[in-house]
């Protein structure tokens, strides 16, 4: 294989790390349509990399580990956070005129109507778990002065021989997910009931794909959609 | 400042502090090998997570390594090993052990995300580090860790043929994440000759290892 001289180049300090960012940022664009020059990328990460034995090993602080695996127990999905940021976007949403939008519309209204008149801590919330953008999957939604909650599935097929699971993870509940029963058991409305409203309103949901009855190892096992609650007051 | 010898270069300080500091006991990689971590990569791939904890216990001392020494702030670098780790349980389907070995594709994801992070930033600099930190403070010798591989060893012989300063700039790169403008700087030297430098270097050693 000829290589040209300026693809090696231009590999050899993308791996040696001496590009700017805009330099590195391109490269990494390119190489992706570029055989070449990944090919070169990659024949001069096996050169160099015998270099990365001369930097001393360094322990990571205790307890990191724990908070990779509640980041991979379950993937944020984008747009969620999207809509966390854009509460009123996420309102306008809600009201489009849509079937699956009206159902959204009717479970915030419902929870409106029960919130008790405080002005200063919103006690109703609700959180969409999605799959995608294009398709919500699960609403949940939260009442902290009843503590209940309940959680709806709005356009998420359960396959075959599956169960859908809710999660929460929350700092001062210990690290990773912790689950709050099957979405369609009975009695899963009262599964914050012994939680303390302060970690509730701050934690982050969650909804897995598991096999028929739940996780069997006490954390999520599937594909997972996870969202922080949107308080639906002013 | 030039720098002059190996050990100056692979572990600035670690002369004067050698004796003064007390070595913290490092979690050992163990008897980890490739094949051991071909195979949990493969089981993490499947979504194991007790592959996945038994990997980042045998590699995350190693990848902390690398992007503190690339990013030096703690708090950054405690950010982005946890980016890398998420990277590599989303990834390791894509690991071809035919093509790198575990080692080179998780410090290769490492490096890169460090990189990316250094360069997206306004360089550090001495100054930046907090009170108290020490790049040196858990080194083990680096001659001995050159040396633990035959390709290691073919590699420090193929750069102990490069004049000094530009064996010295391709390992400042490569091990601290130093720009063109920084290596400008310490070497008193135009971004543009810098850049010639590296240039040559790399030729020089690609032909030195015979790739």
């Amino acid at each position: 294989m000829t290589e040209r001289p300026d693809i090696d180049a231009l590999a050899g300090e993308y791996v040696l790390g001496t590009l700017d960012g805009a330099e590195r940022t391109a490269v990494a664009a390119r190489r992706g349509r570029e055989p070449d020059l990944d090919a070169a990328i990659q024949a001069w990460e096996r050169r160099l990399v015998p270099l990365s034995e001369a930097s001393a090993p360094a322990m990571p602080p205790a307890g990191l580990f724990d908070k990779i695996e509640a980041r991979v127990g379950a993937t944020p999905v984008s747009n969620v956070v999207t809509m966390e940021r854009s509460r009123n976007r996420w309102r306008a949403m809600a009201l489009a005129a849509t079937a699956l939008a009206a159902t959204l519309v009717l479970a915030v209204g419902g929870l409106e109507f029960t919130r008790p008149l405080s002005p200063v801590t919103p006690q109703s919330y609700v959180a969409v778990l999605q799959k995608d953008g294009a398709s919500p999957a699960f609403l949940l939604s939260v009442d902290l002065a009843s503590r209940t909650l309940s959680v709806r599935r709005v356009a998420a097929e359960l396959p075959a021989g599956k169960s859908y699971e809710l999660w929460i993870a929350a700092e001062p509940l210990g690290p990773g997910m912790h689950s709050l029963g099957l979405v369609n058991a009975a009695g899963v409305q009262n599964a914050i009931a012994k939680l303390d409203p302060a970690i509730v309103q701050k934690a982050t949901f969650g909804v897995s794909l598991e096999p028929e009855g739940g996780s069997p190892t006490g954390q999520p096992t599937g594909p997972a959609f996870v969202a922080k609650l949107i308080p639906t007051g002013p | 400042m030039g720098v002059t010898t190996w050990q100056a270069l692979l572990a600035p300080g670690l002369k004067s502090r050698a004796t003064a500091t007390q070595r913290p006991s490092l979690p050992h990689p163990g008897p980890t090998t490739p094949q051991a971590l071909v195979l949990q990569l493969k089981q993490v791939a499947g979504q194991d997570r007790a592959a996945f904890a038994a990997l980042y216990s045998a590699t995350s001392a190693k990848l902390y390594g690398i992007v503190l020494r690339i990013l030096r702030r703690r708090d950054l670098a405690d950010e982005i090993l946890q980016d890398v780790y998420v990277k590599i349980w989303e990834r390791a389907g894509d690991f071809d052990p035919g093509r790198a070995s575990p080692v080179t594709w998780m410090a290769t994801i490492a490096r890169n995300r460090a990189l990316d992070e250094v360069r997206r930033k306004a360089p550090v600099s001495l100054e930046d580090m907090p009170a108290g930190f020490d790049p040196a403070s858990d080194a083990p010798h680096p001659l001995d860790l050159m040396t633990a591989s035959e390709d290691a060893r073919r590699l420090r012989d193929c750069l102990n043929r490069l004049d000094g300063e530009k064996r010295d700039m391709v390992m400042l790169a490569y091990l601290e994440g130093s720009s063109r403008e920084e290596l400008s700087q310490r070497f008193s030297a135009p971004v543009a000759t810098i850049k010639t430098w590296l240039h040559r270097s790399l030729a020089q050693l690609k032909d030195c290892l015979g790739s």
